[in-house]
């Protein structure tokens, strides 16, 4: 599930949105979301902000993941 | 006689030894005498009494492939003391392309690297399909040394057309990229490019993104015939898989004895083991024998942004959030409402960082005055909140004026100076020339000496200039450059290590038809030189000297 999500400065001079997954073994990992990514994640989890992340299942950040995005080098 | 003798300076070679005081004399673009008192006469004299002679610098990683061809000076990077420049990165290049490629790849450039029309739009004459006639448009153009890559992507696209973006290449079809990539190498390519990121104009990877494991390694066996150079933009907003990608750089460097090189890496305080595990798996490829280098900027990373658009940025204040993500004209009304206004103001004052607006800094204004100014000024000048100006200024523009939230990342110098100081890590990734209306792609050389030598002591003069002029040639295979001994090439920078540093960041017009983009002057360099030719000096600013040539290289 989602343990919390942070914005952080990404590559290119916009904000992404640092996503912290807690695996079912304790393990911790990371994903970071572009702006419309991080949209379409609070628009799947019915959130308003990024606190309102924590607990959401991980799939919902799947669904997101499957979406085409525009990232920058 | 001399062309050029440099006298009384404090030599900083290249090499990372102690610096040393004497004369540096240059003839035929060449340097002829490092060291010692040279008594005989010039055609110029430049006394560098105080200040660190050194070799010119080498920026890795940039985007300069359209500017060259209307900006020979790549400005304002010859000011900067850079003197030799990596562009074609991120399989991106100019060439090879066919003509009816020119559009797509244009927009392909447009939206990676955030370059506006103007820059491709009537800004050059496209003379060229081939590399050889790229290369060949460059020379006598250029007044800082050029060394292309060729881009995976139009390697695609001229092999393979529409398919490129659609899938695999078939054998004939590899064999035929690896034949076209061979003659880039021969005109002149110092590597190839490509990428596991990018995403074109229609938010479809870009072509490079379509090659299978088999194809990127026959296009890594030729890079072997030449010794050259493998570029690779890999899943850096994710660690493991940028871990995977070092592994894969590692087998391809290690099966065809190539450099390979990986950019960006870069430090947040989000994901804090990120650079430490990257460079870990780096330090383990490196024991085996294979040669993957981590490029790491020196400079912080800021979030630029205006209203126009909602930025992530704001998703700390949801009401602010829900409100830019409004359609523009239902967002400006709820701007002007003061019932709204009065909400979004007191969403700020109730949340847990009440002053997170005070420090943001005006980018870019209409009102020149405004600009470089902090929100937390302006609202004590005129009596309001910071969220009231920022407010008042967005909508006295349309929500043009962009604001910028200055070092939210790669910004502990704690944490970055020993990053840059690792003997495995390639000081870059400045994207010169790149992005270059959301912020300034220049002065990470001044900012790697006011930064990380003079504040923060994380490396010695002599180690800086090593990092990003003899490391960054040996890296390369530049055999010519980076150092100054005799007989290399006289690319050569003058400055004052106590002043050295990056100006500030400022909006200038100057792009073809007044195009805008940010720019930073340089403070403390006095001389740049390029193969024996003074190319620009603090005093009497650019020469019309180009004498810039397309760089040899084999590594």
């Amino acid at each position: 599930m989602i343990a919390d999500a942070t914005v952080a400065p990404g590559h290119d001079g916009q904000a992404v949105l640092v996503v912290r997954l807690r695996h079912e073994n304790g393990a911790f990992d990371t994903v970071t979301l572009d702006a419309d990514q991080a949209r379409a994640l609070l628009e799947e989890c019915a959130a308003s902000s990024a606190a309102d992340l924590r607990g959401q299942p991980w799939r919902r950040l799947l669904r997101v993941l499957e979406q085409p995005t525009d990232r920058e080098d | 006689m001399f062309d050029i003798v440099i006298r009384n300076g404090r030599i900083a070679d290249g090499s990372g030894l102690p610096a040393f005081d004497g004369d540096l004399g240059i003839s035929r673009g060449r340097l002829v005498r490092v060291g010692g008192k040279l008594t005989a006469k010039a055609r110029h004299q430049i006394d560098a009494r105080g200040r660190v002679v050194a070799p010119g610098f080498i920026d890795p990683h940039t985007h300069f492939d359209a500017q060259l061809l209307w900006d020979g000076q790549a400005r304002p990077a010859l000011e900067h003391g850079v003197t030799t420049v990596v562009h074609g990165n991120c399989s991106l290049s100019l060439a090879p392309l066919k003509v009816e490629h020119r559009p797509k790849l244009v927009r392909m450039f447009q939206q990676i690297e955030e370059m506006p029309d103007a820059a491709f739009d009537g800004a050059f004459e496209w003379s060229w399909e081939s590399f050889a006639d790229y290369v060949a448009a460059l020379r006598g153009r250029v007044a800082l040394n050029v060394a292309p890559l060729a881009g995976h992507s139009p390697l695609r696209m001229w092999v393979m057309g529409p398919d490129a973006q659609k899938r695999a290449a078939k054998p004939d079809e590899i064999r035929a990229m690896q034949d076209l990539l061979r003659a880039c190498l021969e005109a002149g390519a110092v590597g190839l490019s490509t990428s596991y990121v990018d995403m074109d104009e229609n938010l479809a990877p870009v072509p490079s993104r379509y090659a299978h494991v088999d194809e990127l390694d026959a296009l890594a066996a030729v890079l072997g015939e030449y010794g050259r150079m493998l570029q690779v933009v890999p899943e850096f907003y994710n660690t493991d898989l940028s871990v995977a990608r070092v592994d894969q750089l590692a087998e391809l460097s290690l099966a065809h004895g190539i450099p390979t090189t990986f950019s960006p890496l870069f430090d947040s305080a989000a994901i804090p083991d990120n650079v430490p595990r990257v460079l870990e798996r780096v330090a383990e490829q490196f024991a085996r024998g294979a040669r993957v280098w981590p490029q790491v900027q020196t400079r912080p990373i800021d979030i630029s942004f205006s209203l126009d658009v909602a930025s992530l940025y704001w998703i700390g204040l949801p009401m602010w959030y829900l409100i830019l993500r409004l359609p523009r004209e239902q967002k400006l009304a709820q701007l002007r409402h003061p019932g709204t206004r009065k909400a979004l103001i007191d969403a700020v004052a109730a949340s847990p960082d009440p002053r997170r607006l005070d420090s943001l800094r005006v980018r870019d204004s209409r009102d020149t005055s405004l600009i470089g100014r902090s929100l937390g000024e302006l609202a004590r000048e005129r009596g309001a909140t910071p969220a009231d100006v920022l407010i008042d200024l967005s909508l006295a523009e349309d929500l043009g004026v962009h604001f910028l939230a200055a070092r939210l990342g790669h910004e502990d110098p704690s944490r970055i100076g020993p990053i840059l100081a690792n003997d495995l890590v390639h000081v870059g990734a400045s994207d010169g020339g790149a992005h270059i209306q959301s912020f300034a792609t220049y002065g990470d050389t001044g900012y790697l000496f006011s930064e990380f030598v003079r504040q923060g002591h994380h490396l010695s003069l002599e180690h800086a200039v090593r990092k990003i002029t003899g490391d960054t040639a040996q890296i390369w295979g530049m055999s010519e450059r980076g150092l100054l001994r005799e007989g290399m090439a006289a690319d050569v920078v003058i400055f004052d290590a106590e002043a050295i540093a990056r100006g500030d960041e400022l909006p200038a017009r100057d792009m073809p038809e007044g195009g805008m983009r940010y720019v930073r002057s340089a403070t403390g360099v006095d001389c740049t030189i390029v193969n024996g030719e003074i190319a620009w000096t603090a005093a009497g600013g650019y020469t019309d000297a180009r004498p810039g040539v397309v760089v040899n290289a084999r590594a």
